[in-house]
C-alpha cells in the first residue's frame, strides 16, 4: 500500500540529549523507555552516589496498556501523498524522546518519574 | 469497525515546540499503532521538610 511522504523544508533543533533520536526516514518499530528520580532541593547540595530505583515501587509496578480488543479494518487512500511542513523549530529533545520525520508502524513509549521535594526547615 | 481514511492535502506552515521530553514522540508521518504510557508520583511523604539526607545510594547488585 503506497505510503505518504513527509516533506519538511526546515528543521531547527537546539539540543538532542539523553537517548533521544532524530529520525529522518521511515521506521518500523519504535520502543522507548525512560525513568527518573526528580529531586528538587532548596539548597544546592549534590551527593555523588544517590538514588536507587529499586526502593520505589513506581519503577516496578505494572503499567497496564488497555489492549485493543475490537477488530478494526482500516482502509486508506492517499489522494495527496504528501505531508508538507514548512518550518519546525524545537528547543529541546530529551530522555528517550523521538522526533520522527517519516512513517512508522508500531510505537511503544513508556516513562516513569518519581518526584521528591526537599525543603529546608528554617522559615 | 470499518475505518476509511482519505488523506487529502495537509500542509502546515510553522511548528514551534519548546520541548519533546520523557519518552515523547513528535511524528510527521503515518503510524499504525502508537502506545504511550507515563506514570509519576509525588506522594505526601516525598515532600520532605527537614535536614537534607541524601537518598539511599545505588544498591551494589545491578
Amino acid at each position: 500500500m503506497l505510503q505518504r511522504t513527509a516533506s519538511v523544508n526546515n528543521v531547527e533543533m537546539d539540543s538532542l540529549a539523553i537517548a533521544s533520536v532524530f529520525q529522518i526516514g521511515d521506521s518500523n518499530l519504535i520502543q522507548g523507555f525512560s525513568r527518573a528520580i526528580a529531586v528538587q532541593r532548596e539548597v544546592e547540595l549534590f551527593f555523588d552516589n544517590e538514588g536507587n530505583f529499586a526502593n520505589y515501587p513506581i519503577f516496578s509496578e505494572p503499567l497496564p496498556l488497555i489492549p485493543i480488543s475490537e477488530t478494526i479494518n482500516m482502509s486508506r487512500q492517499n489522494i495527496n501523498p504528501f505531508i508538507k511542513v514548512g518550518n519546525i523549530d524545537i528547543i529541546g529533545v530529551s530522555s528517550s524522546s523521538i522526533v520522527h520525520l517519516g512513517n512508522t508502524n508500531h510505537v511503544t513509549l513508556e516513562t516513569r518519574v518519581k518526584h521528591i521535594r526537599q525543603l529546608s526547615p528554617k522559615k | 469497525m470499518n475505518f476509511h481514511v482519505y488523506n487529502r492535502d495537509i500542509s502546515v506552515g510553522a511548528i514551534k515546540v519548546s520541548a519533546v521530553a520523557s519518552s515523547s514522540l513528535f511524528l510527521v508521518g503515518d503510524a499504525e499503532t502508537i502506545q504511550l504510557a507515563s506514570t509519576f508520583d509525588t506522594p505526601p511523604e516525598s515532600l520532605i521538610i527537614g535536614p537534607f539526607v541524601p537518598l539511599a545510594p545505588e544498591s551494589g547488585s545491578r
